[in-house]
């Protein structure tokens, strides 16, 4: 039989008194800056004469007609657009390893989520070693074999965002791999048995068996890895700070410098509303999708309460 | 297992091995070369090996060829860093988790009108970029005078993470069995006893591994340090690190001391990943999806 809870009265009001208190804490802690920084976009500062005026929504358009706001914005987007696909595939294909049988896999297992557990900052030092120009080790070893030229630039104009995004999957792809492994692992062998007495090759039995069990593991590493990337501030300030130029000058480090090196608070606040707008649409797709899969839970698990 | 297959199971292995671990290696080999050395490349024999580096980090190395007057005060500030980043990181993982393990018990054991508003809007923070809550907090703390203070910096790492920590709980606590609850009601404990005295046991690896995750982030961001705490007494490890980057905005210090403090800095992390590592496989955590840093 299912058991629902059914909470009596003072379970319900004692959580609804813990809710109260967390609520309470979210408010101050989030929605009082947020309200304040819809305050700050409304007005325009002048340091000088330290005064604040009342401008409307000037700022928000001020921020929709600056051409590095928009550049911004689209290069937000194609950063994430090429990080999600790669974290994926990388993710997928760690986990499909790490679900196999070999020796010192449980070592393995352990070693693949340090990448995660790293800060950017690090993480932006170890891509350095690999792709300095003078001394890395791409050109330790591509140059003398003669693959590419005496001081290559790895981090050029048109390869720039790539590579912060490769450094970024690095740092990112474990944490999806152990979703896609913990995905994995609730598949029953019985399944794969029954496929290969089907008559099942693996590519049938990953596309047949495999690919429906982990379609909701792969649409939540989609939706999380495109909202990380799309407001990675940490790696980029630390691995290309925005250039070369600014072909790598992302949304949230574009905010960054309006606010904290050119002061003009009004338009980093307005700026970070569309940052806001566009998480906002990522996390309403985020829940739909969490929400869904829990139904499709519960119906499952009611199918096993028939027939089992 | 035929042969031929196994071997291409290996090498796959192999392949994961080395895309994970050789970046750590580098970072390592660089961190133990001087400095000459390293300008001649990274892929070459360590015939020279030196701890220099590290000494520098830890103020133990002379003041020869003149570094301490060019590169001393950032690099003591890693040192101090570490301390500092203790500082902030503990409290904020212990309140993050306190509050965190409230709320996921709520959630996750209770049905109430209005709960699926509530969890989205817990979600919803914890999509919202972190550069648009630092400025309104910036401007705030700027007011009432606590730039540079560690207070400051513990609030806004709250902020950034409890939403998840609760997330992460709340599918934890979704999964523990009803009836050792029950029991304990029927033998007349109160809601808060058993609470403490049955939820919080069985509920163990779940905390912990919440505690860690909030660890991690306050150890490791960036951004929030950078403003809140940047040319204080206080300053953190991260933007310390930052600090002797040769790749950051400064960019003069020698990297291999840069690379020395970088290792030293992931060895807590490190740790704790391995740790955390035997918590998500034998946890089954509902949401894994979660887990994540913010």
């Amino acid at each position: 039989m299912a058991t629902k809870q059914r909470p009596y009265m003072s379970d319900a009001r004692f959580a609804l008194l813990i809710v109260a208190v967390v609520l309470a804490f979210h408010v101050i802690i989030i929605a009082m800056p947020l309200g304040y920084s819809f305050y700050l976009s409304l007005h325009e500062t002048n340091i000088i004469l330290r005064r604040s005026d009342y401008v409307g929504f000037d700022m928000w358009q001020e921020a929709l007609d600056t051409p590095e706001v928009i550049q911004a914005t689209l290069l937000s987007l194609e950063f994430a657009a090429i990080s999600v696909v790669l974290s994926f595939a990388l993710s997928l294909g760690i986990a499909v390893v790490l679900d196999l049988d070999f020796p010192l896999r449980g070592l393995l297992r352990a070693l693949v989520l340090m990448p995660w557990a790293i800060s950017e900052i690090v993480t932006a030092g170890m891509w350095t070693m690999v792709t300095d120009p003078g001394w890395g080790v791409f050109n330790g070893i591509l140059v003398p074999l003669g693959i590419v030229p005496e001081g290559f630039v790895w981090l050029n104009e048109n390869w720039a965002l790539f590579w912060l995004s490769v450094a970024f999957v690095w740092h990112i792809a474990p944490l999806g791999a152990f979703f896609f492994l913990a995905a994995l692992q609730s598949i029953p062998d019985a399944l794969y048995r029954a496929a290969r007495m089907d008559g099942a090759g693996p590519l049938a039995r990953f596309w047949y068996v495999t690919v429906p069990h982990i379609r909701y593991a792969v649409l939540i590493v989609l939706v999380v890895m495109t909202v990380d990337a799309f407001r990675q501030f940490d790696l980029v300030y630390a691995y290309t700070a925005g250039g070369p130029g600014t072909v790598t000058e992302l949304l949230p480090l574009q905010i960054y410098r309006f606010n904290f090196q050119f002061s003009q608070y009004g338009l980093a606040s307005a700026s970070s509303f569309i940052l806001i707008i566009i998480a906002t649409v990522l996390a309403t797709a985020y829940f739909f999708l969490l929400s869904r899969r829990r139904r499709v839970e519960r119906e499952v698990r009611q199918a096993a309460v028939i027939t089992g | 297992m035929e042969p031929r297959q196994r071997r291409f199971v290996i090498i796959a292995a192999v392949v994961v091995a080395v895309w994970t671990m050789a970046p750590f290696f580098w970072l390592l080999w660089a961190s133990l070369m001087k400095n000459a050395d390293l300008n001649q490349g990274i892929v070459a024999w360590l015939h020279d090996p030196t701890l220099q580096n590290y000494a520098r980090v830890f103020g133990l190395a002379g003041d020869d060829e003149g570094y301490d007057a060019i590169f001393g005060a950032q690099t003591v500030a890693v040192g101090n860093g570490f301390i500092n980043s203790l500082v902030v990181a503990l409290p904020t993982a212990i309140i993050a988790t306190a509050v965190a393990t409230l709320a996921g018990y709520a959630f996750g054991r209770f049905d109430f009108r209005g709960k699926n508003s509530f969890l989205f809007g817990l979600l919803m923070s914890r999509v919202l970029p972190p550069i648009a809550i630092l400025i309104p907090y910036f401007t705030l703390f700027n007011a009432v005078g606590m730039i540079g203070n560690p207070i400051s910096l513990v609030i806004t790492y709250l902020t950034a993470i409890i939403p998840l920590l609760a997330w992460v709980l709340m599918g934890y606590f979704a999964t523990l069995p009803l009836e050792v609850e029950r029991a304990a009601r029927l033998d007349g404990c109160s809601r808060l006893q058993v609470l403490w005295h049955v939820m919080l046991p069985m509920a163990a690896p779940g905390i912990s591994a919440a505690f860690i995750i909030a660890f991690l982030f306050a150890w490791n961001e960036l951004l929030f340090a950078l403003v809140l705490t940047g040319g204080s007494e206080w300053l953190t490890l991260s933007p310390a690190l930052i600090g002797v980057s040769p790749i950051g905005p400064l960019g003069i210090t020698p990297m291999v001391v840069f690379a020395a403090a970088s290792t030293l800095s992931i060895i807590p992390p490190v740790i704790m990943a391995l740790i955390f590592q035997r918590y998500i496989t034998r946890l089954n955590i509902v949401d894994p999806v979660t887990i994540r840093g913010v």
